[in-house]
């Protein structure tokens, strides 16, 4: 399990590339890349993302998640790479990959770090735009993501 | 009551009102959270508004503490305001 907080740009197809030269025998390599848009969700351009962070306790919040997703589900290894600071349109703001014998768990593994990343991991997000800014909160759908794995358990604990 | 000067780094939001680092004058043996908030917005009246609006969460010496932890002067405080996920 491997956890950074980036100050700077990072290439996901070199980091990929590392994370699975390392990999022993398993069968399944999943990756997610979430990536700046130029645009915000009203059609306004976008000049820069800005995600910022208190490096300590995101970290750490980071961390808490990536645990949660190697106790949870049969994955052998994984990486979280999260931007923080200013980020241009186009470039990596989050990286995942996660490895495991089997296909299945390796996806659930990355959508389950995806979903929990958006909604709980520790930064506070604004899109600038020409000379002002705008806060950005986690929309109804990222908490309906994040909530389907509480429901799992939930699910789970009733059967 | 002898007092001390510290330093309140204010995260995301928060800062829009007055910065993102605010003095503060607390006793030198310390004081709750809540009292430090409430000094605070007086201290501070622009800040006061979003403090009452807004669910804040105290971040002490890089932990995250609850509403009636102490607050000593020397200590690393912030102050979070509902995070946005990544």
């Amino acid at each position: 399990m491997q956890v950074e907080l980036a100050q700077s740009p990072f290439d996901p197809t070199l980091r990929l590339a590392a994370f699975s030269a390392a990999l022993e025998d398993e069968g399944a390599v999943v990756s997610f890349t979430g990536r700046a848009r130029g645009r915000g969700a009203d059609g306004a351009a976008v000049s820069s993302l800005v995600l910022e962070c208190y490096r300590g306790v995101t970290l750490q919040s980071m961390k808490a998640i990536a645990a949660d997703a190697q106790s949870r589900f049969a994955i052998t290894a994984s990486i979280v790479i999260h931007r923080a600071g200013p980020i241009a349109p186009g470039e990596a703001i989050v990286f995942v990959a996660t490895a495991a014998r089997h296909r299945r768990a390796a996806f659930e593994a990355a959508d389950y770090l995806m979903d929990r990343l958006k909604t709980e991991a520790v930064f506070w997000k604004r899109e600038e735009h020409d000379g002002t800014s705008t806060w950005i909160e986690p929309t109804a759908r990222d908490r309906e993501d994040a909530q389907r794995w509480r429901d799992k358990v939930n699910d789970n604990a009733g059967n | 009551m002898k007092q001390a000067q510290l330093d309140i780094e204010l995260c995301g939001r928060l800062a829009d009102a007055c910065g993102p680092v605010l003095g503060l004058a607390v006793p030198e043996n310390g004081l709750p959270v809540t009292a430090m908030l409430d000094d605070l917005a007086s201290a501070y009246p622009a800040l006061g508004e979003a403090l009452r609006r807004i669910r804040i969460r105290a971040c002490i010496n890089e932990t995250i503490v609850a509403n009636d932890a102490m607050v000593r002067p020397g200590d690393r405080v912030a102050l979070f305001p509902p995070v946005s996920g990544g």
